[in-house]
């Protein structure tokens, strides 16, 4: 495996409560569908993105600045899917950030 | 190794295996598997998770149509957390490697990152802790399954490890087993408090959050004497624990073996010591320790094991069994002394909703406003003292108006029985539990409408002193050695002595060996307490004259501030009884 083969990019967490277990379990959903090895990194701490338990330990609260990467075949679009999560602020349906309340009423 | 502090609230040493109460409570059978088992075991924790995950997917598409696709989210987030696959790797690394049982690995691994979470310093991952401690529940049920341990059905010695103690799981708990209790919250006259009391057992409450740190099955030492916990000890700790339980255990047999003489101080004057029961078969155990009676027969118990209407007989046959087992010694039998939650009918007006329970619709307030209730148990008390020696007492009066009533009420109990020509006697004498400091300050005139006092210091410290006794923040507020409460105290039993009347203490300050010689200073001679404690107020009795008793009080009154007071009274008691002071 060569550096080549690793896919990069920069997310912001836009979330009001961080990256709580909700959106953990998001990517930790799409990132078990990938055949590659993706990673968050950010916080000094590098979590496996299949792992609920180890993206949690990212303590990534709103405005933090993460790594995802990935390393396989399907690299490149695992990355982006993930990237994609952030983008629309894990709200499925749309691409606006949702609003504080709406975010607080989730556990 | 880790040591937390909370409240001692009953004394001795227990070491064992912890049982973690939660919601749903499990005992994991065994730690460990053997090794040629560890791939069986794995499948069995596979099948489980298997099992698990299902469970998860049924709720998370229930929650989804029922409630709304952001609830269904969070069963979605908990059924990746099962899924977990540094999570599954750990616990079937730990089955391989250490040959732990499925269920101790599961519950080991969940309880460290639930720890994790509560250190991140963050409030709203701290929480999610909790969401762990759900799919360990879950895992642990799954695992279990069929061989599932009832609580009841204990297999072993266990510590009970809980956040808090209700009623409903200590009820069934299989007492033969249970060494002991810690419990997160509670303060030293809990419910927890007065069921370990009870069992006799150790106990320390209020320790704060603990639990993250315990699995099921580690080994934990509980020091009731002073208020420690001890999870998973090293050897040397274990040692020495094991070296003063041990002593502690002869100190008691000692004490036990002089318990059953009368209790005369050195100059001859007779202090009777009563036992406080919550259980019908507590009676057998004052007698074991030499009670001359039972100045505390609490009757809650019969509402605390189920929530349902007790019957007459209910109440009957209970007091019977304590009567009959004690003979001619006097039995004092309180009534209901419950908040309006544990009532079926009051339950609507549930005082749990109202802001200051325990000012609240609570004890003879409730029985007066529920009369059917209140009339049932009389009619019960009056029905078991046709033979020995039962008084009745009201508990928290606060008015001569609310005495009088009560007294009413049990007349016309009595005419009911006469009319209805049943066995009862009617002419039982009539006390009030003196623990609302209105009752003190009016003392002399409650002193000529009843036939004793029976002072409860747990509440009157708690009203006088203005501190919820269970709430662990104000819990330093509430302390029997303030000198307003030898105050009120001195004056209760002050009114009591020049209107000849019986008079005694029953609440936990009297089973505080350093208390007994300031009570016996102000004129009580009849003291009740735990049974546990009877020994060695009794041995401290023998070993005091009055005239001391008197000196101790004079000085201590002299103090300003509790805790002055506590010092001085450990240095006398260590003076008078050596052996009772560590």
């Amino acid at each position: 495996m060569t550096e080549s083969d690793v896919t990069r990019r920069t997310v912001t967490v836009g979330l009001p409560n961080g990256l709580h277990m909700v959106p953990c379990s998001g990517i930790a959903k799409l990132a078990a569908k990938s055949a590659s090895t993706v990673r968050i990194v950010g916080n000094n701490v590098t979590a496996d993105a299949k792992s609920v338990l180890d993206l949690l330990q990212l303590k990534a609260e709103c405005g933090a600045e993460l790594i995802v990467e990935a390393e396989g075949e399907d690299a490149a679009a695992a990355v982006e899917s993930i990237v994609r999560l952030f983008e629309t602020n894990f709200d499925p349906d749309g691409d606006r950030p949702e609003s504080a309340s709406t975010d607080t009423a989730l556990p | 190794m880790i040591v937390k502090r909370g409240i001692a609230v009953s004394h001795g040493v227990a070491i064992g295996p912890a049982l973690v109460l939660g919601t749903e409570s499990f005992q994991i059978p065994s730690r460990f598997v053997r090794v040629n088992a560890v791939e069986s075991e794995i499948v069995r924790f596979r099948c489980a998770l298997e099992n698990v995950c299902r469970e998860i997917s049924t709720n998370e598409q229930l929650a989804s149509q029922q409630i709304g696709e952001k609830y269904g989210a969070i069963f979605g987030a908990h059924l990746q957390l099962a899924r977990d696959p540094k999570l599954i790797g750990e616990v079937e690394s730990l089955i391989r490697t250490r040959h732990y049982s499925p269920e101790f690995a599961a519950s080991q691994v969940l309880r460290r990152y639930a720890k994790e979470l509560q250190n991140l310093g963050n409030h709203y991952f701290a929480e999610r802790a909790a969401d762990l401690f759900d799919l360990e529940r879950s895992m642990l049920r799954h695992l279990l399954g069929e061989q599932r341990e009832e609580v009841a059905n204990l297999a072993e010695d266990v510590v009970v490890l809980a956040h808090d103690l209700t009623p409903s799981e200590t009820a069934t708990l299989d007492r033969k087993h249970v060494r002991g209790f810690v419990t997160e919250v509670g303060g030293s006259t809990s419910h927890t408090a007065i069921l370990a009391g009870a069992f006799e057992i150790p106990a320390v409450v209020g320790v704060g959050h603990f639990l993250a740190d315990v699995s099921g099955g580690d080994i934990v030492i509980i020091d009731g004497n002073h208020g420690e916990i001890v999870i998973a000890p090293d050897d040397e700790t274990l040692e020495r624990y094991r070296d003063s339980a041990e002593r502690s255990r002869s100190l008691a047999q000692r004490l036990l073996s002089r318990g059953s003489r009368i209790s005369k101080t050195k100059d001859r004057v007779r202090i009777e010591v009563f036992g406080n029961i919550e259980f019908p078969e507590e009676a057998e155990h004052c007698l074991e320790r030499g009670a001359d009676g039972i100045g505390l027969y609490r009757t809650e118990f019969l509402y605390l094991t189920t929530f349902s209407q007790r019957s007459e007989d209910d109440h009957y046959r209970a007091y019977r069994q304590v009567v009959e087992t004690m003979g001619d010694r006097p039995v004092v039998i309180r009534t209901l002394d419950l908040g309006a939650d544990k009532i079926p009918g009051a339950a609507v007006r549930a005082y749990k909703q109202r802001g200051n329970p325990e000012l609240g619709l609570r004890s003879i307030r409730l029985s007066l406003d529920n009369l059917s209730l209140f009339k049932t148990q009389l009619r019960a008390v009056l029905r078991a003292a046709t033979t020995g020696d039962v008084r009745v007492m009201f508990p928290m009066i606060s008015s001569l108006m609310e005495l009088r009533q009560a007294k009413m009420i049990l007349r016309d109990v009595t005419e009911d029985l006469e009319d209805e020509g049943v066995d009862y006697r009617g002419d039982l004498p009539v006390g009030i539990m003196v623990e609302v400091p209105a009752v003190a300050m009016m003392a002399e005139e409650f002193a000529r409408e009843v036939d004793f006092f029976s002072i409860g210091t747990n509440d009157l410290i708690q009203y006088t002193l203005a501190a919820d006794r269970s709430d662990p923040a104000v819990a330093k507020y509430y302390n029997a050695a303030d000198p307003a409460i030898l105050r009120i105290v001195r004056r209760i039993v002050q009114a009591a002595v020049q209107a000849d009347l019986p008079v005694t203490v029953c609440g936990q300050m009297s089973s505080d060996p350093k208390f007994v010689p300031l009570l016996v200073g102000m004129g009580l001679r009849q003291l009740s307490t735990t049974p546990l404690a009877i020994p060695e107020v009794k041995e401290v009795v023998r070993s005091l004259t009055i005239p001391q008793a008197e000196e101790i009080l004079g000085r201590a009154l002299e103090f300003e501030l509790a805790r002055d007071v506590e010092v001085f009274l450990r240095g006398e008691l260590k003076k008078i009884c050596p052996d009772l002071v560590e």
